[in-house]
């Protein structure tokens, strides 16, 4: 039981495959199986076209699978409805994306809050002050109300990242999030990542190519060919 | 931090982005705001009119030639408490003493002080000075003249006794009013309009001192005509009240009686102006006493034994006499030497239909002699012939039809003398009500055998205790609320407007569409990043929607600011170019805020759905999807290529299919199929422009890898996006067939005008008269004797002629909706092979004359008696009795209620329905049952003319002149049938312009289109620019794949189009608007050119290369 409280994520035998009208089926993971502890942190990595964003989208529930089984927190999602899994996008998983997706008509408070929006279409209260103190924490304290556009590129992720944990989730995924900074912020965003997944004990997916920070994560998968190759500590 | 502030945020940070998209919805609440404020602006101004005519009249009491009391109006003042007018009110001619102009159809008004307090406003006269006459602007304009000029009226004389009554003078059916002196001009606003018929023309109104008018006519102290204006009494009924005190203050005389005492104490007798007692007044004379003597006098062309005969003579038919014997007085027995038991014959004049005189004869014997004392040898028996009780001579007698002079002897002018109209010849009552019963009654006198003066008012009050006002034709009319209906029911110009600029909102809304749709695609990612961090799907949606609600608020107000001068554009338009659609009526800009109002919100709501259609597609992606970037179109190209392949053949097909069988059949070339043909055909362009697309954008690559070339490139890239090209392929499509097409709808009053089975039913002449013809004029010898008309001038012409009661015209020409339309009354055979039918009624037979249903309906259905039947124009049946309404149309079998002239209601049953025809604006019933329905309606108003010989002018000019006093205007029926095609005409009309526009707005959609596709594109033509592609050349590879999209729609558009029309085309007499349609298609052509122009430049502009520099 103490076992089962440490896994966030299960995977069983998860395979994806792209349906075309005029040519047969494009199979792109082939049974996937992996269980992630609550706390750990992991960076799954290979070459272009391994299945590495694909992978990523299942484990966030923005795509399913075609076979295979996956629990986050012990619930299975391939049962939960669309109105279900949102709910469970919003309340259980950070999403940090290559490209920050911030919304450019909002500030950068107003961009961290978003998420907050969807229980009542209205931020909670203490909403405002955990954002606050979360921007103060990734230094951006000073830049609540500018917008994505008067900010660097590391800044956007930055505040990408703290969007992604307001709402306080079991997991963050993070796809290619050091992929458009430079070595500087990449750095700099790396030891954000990190930093976050001791203090916070925030369980921590980060799909990358880049050595480097896969380097920093517990554990390494090697995707190829839509399977694991190999683990790496 | 709410959902709201976050749409406020996305409102105001894409605020330029969103000015295409609310300039779209603003095109579409300008042209909703416009057109409801036009329909606004039209109602108001039928308003104005209504109330300029009626000014502050609540009720009328029109009794056309039942005069009554001019002083009845007062009494009724003082009970009602209501400013009340008496008014002798009479159809004439008006002219200047020079003969330079003329008006026909002008309405004489004698009227006091009285009638002016009742006008909006009053003018600065009470009364008009004797020998003065005050006309309205529109006969002053008419006529040309001003204050101090002088005019000379000749007017109807309203005679009691029917015009097409037996022994009806003729001499003295009109009467002038000669060198009269313009006193003013009234404006609309002080009864310059006044009329009790809903139309927005003005008449020709007169007006003349009361009294003036009332000696003219000899008519002293009467009135034809009562208004009263709001009672100071209140009442939940105020017609009721006003009729009730109607019954109260009325007398004998309004009810066209007299009760006399006879010389000598021989009783009190009831007798009419009208001669013959109505009804009603007989009915209730009998009640009063079940003992009164009943009397019908008549006047007999001889009385013959053998070969002896006195001509002209009274006979009288009483109770005392026994059936089939003739007592004769002295006189007349010498003169005929006769005894009891002789055989005598009488001769006497019954009057046919256009008071066609047929002579018939009655067998007697004589039964006895009656000395010239004895108390049955009585003058008094004969009733007041006009043209003959006053006369001095038997040769002085007007009896209304041709004497034979040279028969009055010597002696007969003697016993005129000595012993005036004293009947010379006694018959039996039920004999003679057989044979000299009419119409107009059955009785010419009731005897009381009672005395005094007690007595005679006592019979008075028990007379009118026996009858009511109604009876005697005297029923008031809610004038107001009759107004009130036949605006708010007329044709409403805003659904009409709205539907004519169905091609400006269909251009504003794909503009909306097209335009928010880009803008959302956009920020596809931005919502994939919404959905991705757990905000549901629906809610999403919704902030998008609320964010589109508010590009509709913004979109709406500034629409509606264009709109007011839109609408004030569209009433220019309809006082000039426009003008026929309104028969020229003047209208003025009515601002109303409900209209804005309803216009906004509909524009709101216009745009809203189509955002919600546009967003619509979002259900159907993931936020992964979103999240790429990807916009892709749904569905299987190749299975939806094939099936729009099959679709497109098989219309084709059918196109083909339906025009070979209609020709095949050796059938008429119908503008209908050549219509469903050409609707076909352009479906089954679409359908194949749409496959074309489909299979490019599918095109393997293996496949056309061979053949790979920049042009064969440019067609697949035209298909990348095919539900956008086929939107902009279909409205130019749609559009450009239906700008085309609607052309064969244009009606030509000329084609085939001289078939009997067109609208013109192949006469050449309509004429309506103000003053009635009562003779036949088909009767050459009538036309000679009675208008001296030159024979030669009227060889070969013949005359169909109508009763006509006066009533709201039931045609496009009146803007109201016709309350009590005008009828007609007529016999079927005069209509034999004329005008087309469209339709009867189940149950009857055509036969060879469908006008016969008239005389057939009643018993082939069986008809109530308070049901007339009737014929009616299609467009009549369908619009002019809806209010434009179709939901409201009349159908065959569908009644409208009417009031006779007694103010008996009754049905009018559509009975048949005629294809559309100069006959619009009338219903046709049958003429004895108009007669009946209307007894005092004399003689005939309204006449065809058919002349084989073309001497159409020849003719009318003879006939204006001849007929001078009767007020003809005589028009051709080619103009006539013209008149009201113009209105349809210009509906059209503005149809195609307003549709012209909407598609000149809608060909900036293809630029849109364009900017947004090669937006998408920048990377691929980047690329180009790099394998060393000039910018030029890219240019030129662009643009002319869009131009492609251009005019493939159009082309496909024109050529259905072209079969659509084509019967009309090939038609000798086609009035097709090449002109406005060349001018409207180039239009949209070169305008689309230059959108898709502007957009590629704009698109192309800068380092092409940055795009691939950027990738």
């Amino acid at each position: 039981m103490a076992e089962d409280n440490a896994v966030v994520l299960r995977l069983d035998a998860v395979h994806k495959q792209y349906e075309s009208a005029d040519r047969d089926p494009v199979p792109v993971l082939k049974g996937i199986t992996l269980t992630v502890n609550r706390g750990e942190s992991i960076a799954i990595i290979g070459p272009s076209g391994s299945g590495k964003s694909t992978l990523l989208n299942i484990l966030g529930s923005l795509d399913s699978p075609t076979n295979g089984s996956i629990q986050l927190d012990g619930q299975e999602l391939a049962h939960l409805t669309e109105q279900d899994l949102a709910s469970v996008r919003n309340k259980k998983i950070g999403f940090i994306f290559q490209s920050h997706h911030l919304l450019p008509q909002c500030s950068v408070l107003e961009n961290v809050l978003v998420p907050t929006l969807a229980e009542n279409g209205k931020a909670p209260a203490g909403a405002v002050e955990r954002a606050k103190q979360l921007l103060d924490r990734v230094g951006l304290g000073h830049r609540l109300t500018h917008r994505p556009a008067q900010l660097s590129g590391g800044e956007c992720q930055r505040v990408a990242v703290v969007r992604a944990l307001i709402n306080q989730p079991s997991l963050i995924l993070a796809d290619e999030p050091t992929g458009a900074l430079d070595h500087s912020n990449a750095e700099s965003l790396a030891d954000l990542l990190v930093e976050l997944n001791r203090d916070e004990k925030v369980t921590l997916i980060v799909v990358t190519h880049s050595t480097d920070l896969a380097a920093r994560m517990g554990t390494t998968h090697q995707l190829q060919d839509g399977t694991f190759a190999s683990n790496a500590a | 931090m709410t959902s709201w502030s976050l749409v406020l945020n996305s409102f105001r940070y894409y605020a330029r982005s969103h000015i295409g998209t609310l300039l779209g919805v603003a095109v579409g609440a300008m042209v909703l705001v416009g057109a409801l404020l036009v329909g606004e602006s039209v109602r108001g101004s039928l308003r104005g009119m209504a109330e300029a005519r009626l000014g502050k009249v609540e009720l009328a009491l029109p009794s056309n030639d039942r005069l009554f009391r001019a002083e009845l109006a007062a009494q009724l003042q003082a009970y009602l408490g209501a400013d009340t007018a008496a008014l002798l009110q009479l159809p004439g001619v008006a002219k200047r003493p020079s003969g330079e102009s003329r008006a026909n159809n002008v309405v004489v008004m004698g009227v006091d002080d009285a009638f002016w307090k009742l006008a909006l406003e009053q003018p600065k006269f009470t009364e008009i000075p004797e020998d003065s006459i005050v006309i309205n602007e529109r006969l002053a304009k008419q006529l040309n003249v001003e204050v101090g000029n002088s005019i000379n009226l000749r007017v109807h004389n309203p005679s009691q006794l029917s015009r097409d009554a037996p022994m009806a003078p003729i001499e003295d059916s009109t009467a002038s009013l000669a060198q009269m002196e313009v006193f003013a001009i009234v404006s609309d606003a002080q009864f310059g309009r006044f009329s009790l018929q809903a139309s927005q023309v003005p008449p020709y109104n007169t007006f003349v001192p009361l009294s003036q008018l009332q000696d003219a006519i000899e008519k002293p102290g009467m009135a034809n005509l009562m208004l009263a204006g709001k009672a100071t009494k209140p009442s939940d009924d105020p017609l009721g009240q006003a009729q009730a005190a109607l019954a109260r203050h009325w007398q004998l005389a309004d009810a066209q009686a007299q009760l006399l005492q006879l010389p000598g104490d021989k009783g009190i007798e009831l007798r009419s102006p009208r001669v013959f007692i109505d009804p009603p007044l007989a009915k209730a004379a009998l009640t009063v006493d079940t003992n009164a003597s009943e009397v019908l006098t008549y006047f007999v062309n001889k009385i013959q034994i053998g070969e002896r005969s006195t001509p002209y003579s009274m006979a009288s038919a009483l109770a005392d006499f026994e059936p089939g014997t003739v007592w004769l007085n002295q006189w007349t027995a010498d003169d005929l030497q006769a005894k009891v038991g002789d055989d005598v014959e009488l001769s006497y004049y019954s009057v046919g239909t256009m008071r066609q005189l047929e002579e018939r004869t009655g067998q007697f014997k004589v039964g006895g002699i009656i000395a010239m004392n004895d108390p049955r040898s009585d003058i008094t028996l004969m009733p007041d012939f006009p043209g003959m009780t006053d006369s001095e001579n038997c040769a002085d007698w007007d009896t209304g039809f041709p004497m034979d002079l040279d028969a009055i002897r010597d002696k007969d002018e003697d016993y005129w003398d000595t012993y005036k109209g004293t009947p010379k010849a006694y018959i039996s009552l039920a004999t003679g009500q057989e044979i000299w019963s009419n119409r107009f009654g059955s009785l010419t006198a009731v005897r009381y055998a009672q005395n005094g003066s007690e007595a005679q008012d006592a019979l008075g009050k028990q007379l009118l205790a026996n009858i009511t006002p109604t009876d005697a034709g005297l029923t008031f009319q809610p004038a107001r609320s009759q107004a009130a209906a036949s605006v708010n029911n007329a044709m409403d110009f805003g659904q009409l407007f709205m539907s004519f600029s169905f091609f400006l909102i269909a251009a504003a809304v794909m503009l909306i569409s097209l335009l928010f749709q880009f803008t959302m695609e956009k920020r596809t990612r931005e919502t994939g990043t919404l959905l991705a961090v757990g905000i549901p799907a629906r809610r999403v949606r919704r902030m998008l929607l609320l964010e589109g609600g508010l590009i509709a608020i913004v979109g709406c107000i500034v629409g509606a600011v264009a709109g007011t001068f839109f609408a004030e554009t569209l009433l220019n338009a309809l006082s000039t170019n426009w003008k026929d659609a309104v028969a020229s009526a003047t209208l003025t800009y009515h601002s109303s805020s409900s209209a804005v109002g309803t216009g906004m919100s509909m524009g709101f709501f216009v745009a809203l759905a189509t955002i919600w259609w546009s967003l619509r597609k979002l259900k159907k992606q993931t936020a992964r999807e979103l999240l790429a970037g990807e916009t892709q179109e749904q569905g299987n190209p190749k299975n939806t290529a094939k099936r729009s392949t099959i679709i497109g053949v098989v219309l084709i097909l059918a196109a083909l299919g339906s025009i070979g069988a209609v020709l095949a059949d050796g059938g008429q070339m119908s503008p209908n199929s050549f219509y469903g043909a050409g609707a076909m055909l352009l479906l089954s362009g679409l359908a194949l422009a749409s496959a074309r697309l489909k299979r490019l954008a599918n095109a393997g690559a293996l496949g056309q890898a061979e053949s790979l070339s920049l042009r064969a490139l440019g067609k697949r890239n035209a298909a990348r996006r095919s539900r956008r090209s086929m939107a902009t392929i279909g409205m130019l499509a749609c559009g450009s067939f239906m700008i085309a097409s609607i052309g064969v709808f244009q009606k030509d009053a000329e084609t085939g005008a001289d078939q009997p089975t067109s609208g013109t039913g192949g006469f050449e002449l309509m004429g309506e008269a103000s003053i009635a013809i009562v003779h036949d004029m088909n009767n050459p010898t009538n036309r000679e004797d009675f208008y001296s008309i030159d024979e030669e001038a009227l060889k070969d012409v013949s005359f169909v002629p109508f009763r006509l009661r006066d009533g709201d015209q039931a045609n496009c020409l009146n803007l109201n909706l016709a309350q009590e339309p005008r009828l007609l009354g007529m016999r079927p055979e005069t209509l034999a092979g004329r005008f087309s039918f469209i339709d009867t009624m189940d149950g009857l037979e055509p036969g060879d004359n469908p006008w016969s249903i008239l005389e057939s309906a009643r018993e082939a259905l069986k008809l109530p008696a308070d049901v007339v039947p009737a014929i009616a124009d299609q467009s009549v049946m369908m619009w002019a009795l809806s209010g434009g309404d179709m939901m409201k149309s009349k159908k065959l079998g569908d009644t409208i209620d009417y009031t006779d002239e007694h103010g008996n209601p009754f049905k009018i049953q559509f009975v048949g329905q005629i294809a559309d025809s100069i006959m619009q604006g009338n219903l046709i019933i049958p003429e004895s049952d108009f007669i009946k329905r209307f007894p005092s309606e004399s003689g005939y108003r309204v006449f065809l003319i058919d002349n084989p010989g073309e001497r159409t002018d020849e003719v009318s000019d003879e006939l204006n002149v001849a007929l001078a006093d009767h007020g003809f205007e005589w028009v051709s029926t080619t103009r006539r049938l013209g008149d009201l095609n113009a209105v349809q005409n210009t509906y059209l009309q503005t149809f195609q312009v307003l549709g012209g526009l909407g598609l000149l707005i809608g060909s900036l959609g293809l630029g849109v289109v364009v900017l947004r596709n090669v937006q998408e594109r920048k990377s691929e033509l980047a690329l180009l620019r790099a394998v060393g592609f000039e910018k030029s050349a890219i240019k030129r590879f662009v643009l002319s794949e869009y131009l492609g999209l251009l005019v493939g729609g159009l082309l496909i558009g024109t050529m259905a189009a072209a079969l659509a029309v084509l019967p009309t085309m090939l038609s000798p007499t086609a009035d097709v608007p090449y002109s406005l349609l060349g001018a409207t298609l180039g239009g949209v052509l070169l305008l689309a050119g230059v959108w898709t122009w502007i957009a590629t430049n704009l698109s192309l502009r800068g380092n092409l290369l940055e795009g691939i520099q950027k990738d």
